[in-house]
């Protein structure tokens, strides 16, 4: 008898698998609606990522270590001594970045198929906040190699959080651990990178997939009129979704190594909290908020601000009871689906103005300085410094 | 009406016990663990510091010094010292003193304060508040105001 065997019939003879056994093959030849395509792909790749990033991350915890005086300087360790230590860095600092993008771009397929409409509007809520906790790992990701512009962006970020209304001043304290930003804020961080947002993202994600699975995928017929997916019609799970889930993968994962490869993250200056480098912009995913909160000045400007950079994240929260439509199809909701492309388009152009501001462009053969807020002023050349450049 | 719904059974009570037991002993947890996680008051340093090397900064100079934690910016001009907070009232960059255009300017989002610390420009809500400076036998000593 095989070693194989052996384990099948000491298992069987405990455990009812015969019922475990049943429900898997139920899951794995389930029948998906026949519109599933390559943009179905987009939650298993985050699942890939979210497992990527857990093995890199306990890899680096091996020999980073949270201490101002110690933090700078084992990422240097890691990156120039320890086998293979560059890779697993930059494999994790850009699958942050994939993840997050990755994330975006199913929400984004969940939203233009109405997938949030009922019964999936809990799946949805979870799917938020599944977002919402992915930017949070990059926001305290981001402080701990402890360079200048970590250190200065997450002052800059977390001095935003004293601008909520009324428990704002509390909020900026207990996150930075005291008034400023100094070890206590890398330990804090430290603690809700490593331990506290892992655990909950792997439980959120876990019921998610639950909800997602009770549910089932959506089909593009009206809430309320979906009929189950026939066993002898769709698409089978196993093998054709999961081989092109397969084939996405690698794919991503080629583009993780090249990335890392080819755009190595700079490990940069070790963090200095009494000199500001000029220029702090936060990651790309926070642009279009940083953005948006310049146009709010005055005594109480940065507080509407930060209520209006809220205003997105709620109106997700929100969005499967607002839109209480019965179709699914985009083509019959054209409404949502402009509500959706325009805020995709403003979030995108804040995000490329909060880019291009405080710096010189050239567009049409003309330079400009592109101001605080994102207005181009022609830089005119003087007469004199023409010459002389000739 | 039932008799059972007017009169508590044994089970009713044992399940009230359970809900208020689970509830009080959560809550007798929470509450320290919350109070741990509050940052423990920090003076984060003296509260009266001497400006090293001041005596040797020619008048439109500036030195960044930690008073108590924070930055402060000490600037020697014609008439003697001055120093503000070097925390830009926007959000909590370092400004830098220039000594040319004799502003206080903000790297961060372009902001620029007086010589008393007023804004001038950019969105920084209030002023940099201002703090006390003491030259005794030729040291400079920096205090909050």
């Amino acid at each position: 008898m095989g070693l194989s065997h052996r384990i099948k019939s000491f298992l069987d003879d405990r455990f009812d698998t015969a019922t475990a056994r049943t429900i898997i093959d139920q899951q794995a030849h389930k029948r998906l609606p026949p519109h599933t395509s390559w943009f179905h792909v987009f939650g298993s790749l985050s699942l890939l990522l979210f497992v990527s990033q857990t093995i890199t991350g306990i890899l680096l915890l091996v020999y980073y270590r949270p201490t101002p005086e110690d933090a700078h300087q084992s990422i240097q360790y890691i990156t120039a001594e320890v086998h293979f230590g560059w890779l697993y860095r930059q494999i994790h600092a850009w699958g942050a970045t994939l993840m997050i993008l990755v994330v975006l771009l199913h929400m984004l397929r969940t939203y233009f198929h109405g997938a949030y409409k009922k019964p999936r509007e809990l799946t949805w809520i979870t799917g938020v906040l599944i977002f919402i906790l992915t930017i949070t790992f990059g926001f305290t990701g981001y402080l701990l190699p402890w360079n200048q512009i970590a250190f200065w962006a997450t002052t800059v970020g977390t001095e935003s959080a004293n601008k909520v209304p009324y428990i704002g001043g509390w909020l900026r304290y207990l996150l930075r651990g005291g008034d400023a930003v100094t070890g206590e804020t890398l330990s804090r961080f430290f603690v809700l990178h490593v331990i506290i947002l892992p655990w909950l993202l792997t439980g959120l994600v876990v019921i998610h997939l639950l909800l997602m699975r009770l549910n089932n995928l959506t089909t593009l017929e009206r809430v309320g009129e979906e009929k189950p997916v026939p066993p002898d019609s769709g698409i089978p799970f196993f093998p054709v979704h999961v081989a092109k889930e397969g084939v996405v993968a690698v794919l991503l994962l080629a583009v993780l190594v090249t990335l890392s490869v080819l755009a190595p993250w700079e490990i940069g200056e070790p963090a200095d909290p009494l000199s500001t480098p000029p220029h702090i912009k936060p990651e790309w995913y926070f642009l279009p908020s940083y953005q948006l909160l310049k146009y709010f000045e005055g005594p109480y400007g940065a507080m509407i601000g930060i209520v209006a950079c809220s205003v997105p994240f709620l109106l997700l929260f929100l969005w499967p009871f607002l839109d209480r439509g019965k179709e699914r199809h985009p083509r019959k909701r054209p409404l949502a689906v402009a509500f959706g492309v325009l805020g995709l388009v403003a979030a995108l152009f804040l995000g490329y103005l909060g880019h291009i501001s405080e710096t010189e462009q050239t567009f049409f053969g003309k330079r400009y300085h592109i101001d605080l807020l994102g207005w181009p002023h022609e830089i005119v050349e003087e007469q004199g410094d023409a010459e002389q450049a000739h | 009406m039932t008799n059972t719904e007017k009169h508590p059974t044994r089970r009713g009570f044992l399940d009230w016990l359970i809900g208020i037991g689970t509830s009080v002993t959560g809550l007798a947890m929470a509450v320290p663990a919350l109070m741990y996680l509050w940052p423990a008051a920090r003076t984060g340093g003296s509260d009266n510091v001497e400006v090293e090397g001041a005596s040797d900064m020619a008048p439109g100079q500036s030195k960044t010094v930690q008073v108590g934690g924070k930055a402060v910016i000490v600037v020697r001009s014609h008439g003697g010292f001055e120093a503000y907070s070097a925390i830009c009232t926007h959000l909590g960059c370092l400004v830098q003193w220039d000594g040319t255009k004799r502003q206080f300017l903000c790297p961060c989002h372009a902001a620029a304060f007086d010589a008393q610390g007023r804004v001038v420009s950019g969105p920084p809500p209030a002023p940099l508040p201002p703090y006390r400076v003491k030259e005794v036998a030729g040291k400079v000593y920096v205090s909050p105001t």
